[in-house]
């Protein structure tokens, strides 16, 4: 199971490595997925769902956009503009608290310690720029999805925000919790009413759309990044070693393994990531002419686990990855026991925050981006949010605009007084400015300075930690890079509600990725795989998207 | 080991020192040697149980709320059910789930799997704890025995991320073992925890390691039963070390062994649902996929909950006849079993 155990400070976000691709691969896929009777249309419980309807324009809020501080990396393609200077001048975005003074609960999940709710000095800050007050409910992050699993299954203990990791989303989601749960926002935020919430109409079109579900607007974004996953090397101990790597292609990068494994140290952690991005794995679907393709069909797919296959094969996976031990594969990499992993690009500055204090040398580099076979690479495009989060359906239409004015505060972007305070707490409180005007965090912001309210809503990213040298210009400038060879997968920002019984036809091949590249599977069994897949529901499901295709 | 078979054991402990040989002659075992029991009226028989059915209500209440109602939730087995529809709402199919259940080729892997790691199981972990405290209460120095005693019990109170963690460290590719024989230049293949072919072996290993102490004190329990008078007579009729292991001891734990026996396959179809997911993924889904983690993937991965919950009811009903099958084939053979009708 996916764990993320790090500790976290000020601002900083859990971005899932593996579960994006792990969950598409699923089949279990981003999207909800409807019971057979909803699916037949009967709708007992008033949910009239369209699977794949695309939300139209008034649906989707207007796109202003409002640039406080100017980037010193700016966006290319999407990549996340970087920063490389606090600015001393704060801009108040929000002048009045929003807030009736009402007292709203939330469910946020935390990878990290649970801070204290009395005298809380932080909680106290927000609450005073929101002018009500949210009572938050955490739960660990790594057990979060069953908590939420039980919850939504019980409209009672529903908050009124609920926090949803994209990779938590319980099956039967779009087409029967949402409609149920949660309040349809399509006539508060559609088209030019967002102008009423300025922060929030600074949140680009695409994450909007990647929050609406049946065609309607329910969520409340937290951006995600364009380009998910980086392939990171110990550029400090390879320096150490005399070895400059030079990847152009898959077989270097096999080579590059191979020559670091030795003793009690190996080339890589399991590299199946890797493996699909150089050989451009499509997400899920891919068009091939006119007929759609699924992932577990392409060449690219074969192409990547005979990839794996043979990195397995050459002994320079770490013998504890080999084992499936994924959760501890961060620490082997950290520690110096393997030396090329797959990771997600916000594990960067996270990995210097938990090491550079230990080791002032460390420093994980990623490889500029390459295809298996040495052409130009094709990076697919991340999905526009990581995380939402929904308001409580209810007919009381001044709440609604309450709880949005409260996201409005909450989403102001790198500039506002309000980012200040929501990332870094009060000044002399939870930090202090250091002779270079960077913020230092005190004793007192590890305990109370968790992120809570980031989870509910949060502006469009911005690289801003300054605090490592060196970061903001070598992660952007590697962004920028990867970015220009960015691609929009099919069905890119749209939730899409597969049907319920299309869930489980995609189980085999997460069992068979790992036997085929452990070898203890071979290319014949995934073709009966792909044989077994075609027959219990895969031609339905390609002929459900097609539709949905069709349509577009 | 209920109230009731505590006191079951003590009525029957008086007057039969061989027990099978006076069973295994009699026509019905049920009614050896009693006088027939006058039927009482249901309000004498209050009166007379009225304090011990109290002391029982608490733990009936309990097996009411957290076991009995939950059972009437196995309805979803026969529907087409989701949480967010409800029981009342989802509607029924018939038995469309088992039937998916039994012509599904994954379940019957699994249940191969689950069958083949019992019955290892049974030859090689469950004889461990006997012999264990055979040898045990061979030890007359007390305080040996309780150190003994201590170090065996400790690894049951581990939990099995921690059991896998230890073993992988010791027989892992990276681990304790490996790297004695790479430093030894004796090559570098060793690698246990992920060689599909001998994961029963490891399994059960483990098994020994983390439960095998714990699963001595039943046996330790029945052995300080035995009187020291028998052991005394035997041995003043001659009978020397292994005799009177084999004429005293192995029949005064005999009862025990079968009543373990009768529980154990009751709990064939289940092997260890933590033990297993946690290695699923190092050797594979092709011996590692049990009925129990099949059922978790189905129902709450991808929320499939009347499919699971179809399979675990097939599980629950085959476990349910397996124990009545033992407990009837124990009366049998003149044992009293897990229960017996008075």
């Amino acid at each position: 199971m996916n764990t993320t155990t790090t500790t976290r400070r000020v601002g900083d976000v859990p971005v899932r490595r593996r579960s994006f691709l792990g969950m598409v691969a699923a089949g279990a896929a981003v999207a909800g997925v409807p019971s057979l009777l909803t699916a037949c249309g009967s709708g007992g419980a008033g949910t009239a769902t369209t699977p794949g309807a695309t939300a139209s324009a008034d649906v989707l809020p207007t796109y202003v956009p409002v640039d406080y501080v100017e980037p010193d990396y700016p966006s290319v393609n999407g990549s996340t503009p970087g920063y490389e200077t606090i600015p001393t001048e704060l801009v108040q975005s929000v002048p009045e608290a929003p807030g009736s003074g009402t007292t709203f609960t939330a469910m946020t999940p935390l990878w990290g310690t649970i801070p204290p709710t009395k005298g809380n000095q932080y909680y106290e800050a927000v609450n005073g720029l929101l002018g009500s007050t949210i009572e938050f409910q955490i739960t660990d992050g790594n057990t979060y999805g069953d908590k939420l699993a039980t919850v939504l299954a019980s409209a009672r203990d529903v908050p009124d925000w609920v926090t949803v990791p994209t990779w938590n989303i319980p099956p039967r989601f779009g087409s029967e919790i949402v409609p149920n749960l949660f309040q349809d926002l399509s006539d508060h935020l559609g088209g030019d009413k967002a102008k009423d919430y300025p922060n929030l109409a600074n949140i680009p079109t695409d994450v909007w759309r990647f929050c609406t579900f049946n065609g309607r607007l329910y969520g409340l974004p937290f951006p995600g990044e364009v380009i998910t996953d980086a392939i990171f090397y110990r550029k400090d101990v390879l320096d150490e070693l005399g070895i400059t790597p030079d990847v152009q292609d898959g077989q270097d990068l096999l080579d590059l393994a191979k020559e670091l494994t030795g003793g009690n140290r190996w080339g890589a952690e399991d590299l199946w990531n890797t493996a699909a991005i150089i050989h451009a794995v499509p997400p899920r679907w891919k068009l091939d002419g006119d007929k759609l393709v699924h992932r577990v069909e392409t060449e690219e797919y074969r192409a990547a686990l005979e990839w794996n296959a043979a990195l397995f094969a050459s002994g320079a996976v770490h013998p504890d990855a080999v084992a499936d031990q994924a959760g501890d594969a961060k620490t082997r990499f950290q520690s110096g026991q393997s030396l090329i992993m797959n990771d997600g690009v916000g594990a960067w500055h996270e990995a210097l925050r938990d090491n550079l204090g230990s080791n002032p040398a460390y420093w994980q580099q990623p490889f500029a981006p390459f295809a298996a076979d040495g052409g130009t690479p094709v990076l697919w495009k991340g999905q526009p949010a990581n995380i939402f989060s929904f308001l409580k359906k209810t007919d009381d239409e001044d709440r609604i605009r309450e709880l949005l004015a409260l996201a409005n505060v909450l989403a102001a972007p790198f500039g506002t007084t309000e980012f200040d305070v929501v990332n870094n707490g009060v000044e002399g409180v939870h930090y202090t400015r250091g002779a270079d005007g960077l913020p230092v965090p005190t004793p007192l912001a590890a305990t109370e300075l968790q992120p809570t309210y980031v989870f509910l809503v949060s502006p469009p990213l911005a690289n801003t930690r300054v605090q490592y040298p060196g970061y903001v210009q070598t992660s952007s400038e590697w962004q920028q890079q990867a970015a220009e060879y960015l691609t929009e997968p099919l069905f890119y920002a749209q939730q899409i509600v597969e049907p319920a019984q299309y869930a489980a036809i995609g189980q085999p091949f997460v069992d068979l990725e790992k036997d085929i590249s452990r070898g203890r599977k071979s290319m014949k069994d995934l073709d009966q795989a792909v044989e077994t897949w075609r027959a219990s529901g895969g031609e339905e499901l390609r002929s459900f998207y097609q539709e949905i295709l069709d349509a577009q | 080991m209920s109230l009731g078979q505590t006191l079951r054991n003590r009525r029957d402990a008086t007057p039969s020192p061989d027990p099978v040989a006076e069973g295994a002659g009699a026509p019905a075992p049920s009614r050896r040697g009693r006088p027939p029991v006058r039927k009482l009226s249901l309000r004498t028989r209050l009166r007379r149980d009225g304090a011990l059915l109290l002391m029982v209500l608490p733990a009936v209440a309990l097996l009411v709320v957290f076991a009995y109602v939950p059972m009437l939730g196995n309805v979803i087995a026969w529907q087409s059910y989701s949480p967010y529809t409800g029981f009342v709402d989802s509607p029924f199919v018939g038995w469309a789930n088992f039937v998916r259940v039994f012509s599904n080729p994954l379940f019957l892997d699994a249940v191969q799997n689950t069958l083949v790691i019992t019955a290892f199981q049974l030859v090689f972990f469950f004889p461990v704890p006997i012999v264990l405290a055979l040898l045990l209460n061979s030890i007359v120095t007390p305080r040996v025995r309780t150190t003994i005693q201590s170090i065996v019990y400790l690894p049951h109170f581990f939990s099995w991320v921690l059991v896998v963690t230890v073993f992988q460290q010791i027989f892992g590719g990276a681990g304790l073992i490996n790297q004695t024989l790479r430093e030894a230049g004796l090559g570098s293949g060793f690698d246990l925890m992920t060689n599909p072919d001998t994961f029963l072996v490891l399994l059960t290993m483990q098994s020994v390691w983390k439960d095998a102490g714990w699963g001595i004190i039943i046996f330790l329990a029945a052995l300080s039963t035995v009187p020291p008078e028998q052991y005394e007579a035997a041995a003043v009729d001659g009978a020397n070390r292994w005799r009177r292991m084999w004429h005293v001891t192995l029949p005064a734990l005999r009862p025990v062994i079968i009543l373990l026996l009768i529980l154990r396959l009751g709990d064939a179809l289940t092997v260890g649902f933590e033990q297993l997911i946690l290695q699923r993924g190092a050797v594979g889904a092709d011996v590692a996929e049990v009925i129990d983690t099949y059922v978790y993937y189905q129902g709450v991965i991808y929320g499939d909950w009347s499919f699971a919950a179809a399979a675990g009811l097939v599980k629950g009903v085959v476990s349910l006849l397996l124990v009545l099958g033992a407990n009837k084939l124990a009366h049998v053979f003149g044992e009293s079993g897990v229960y017996r009708k008075s």
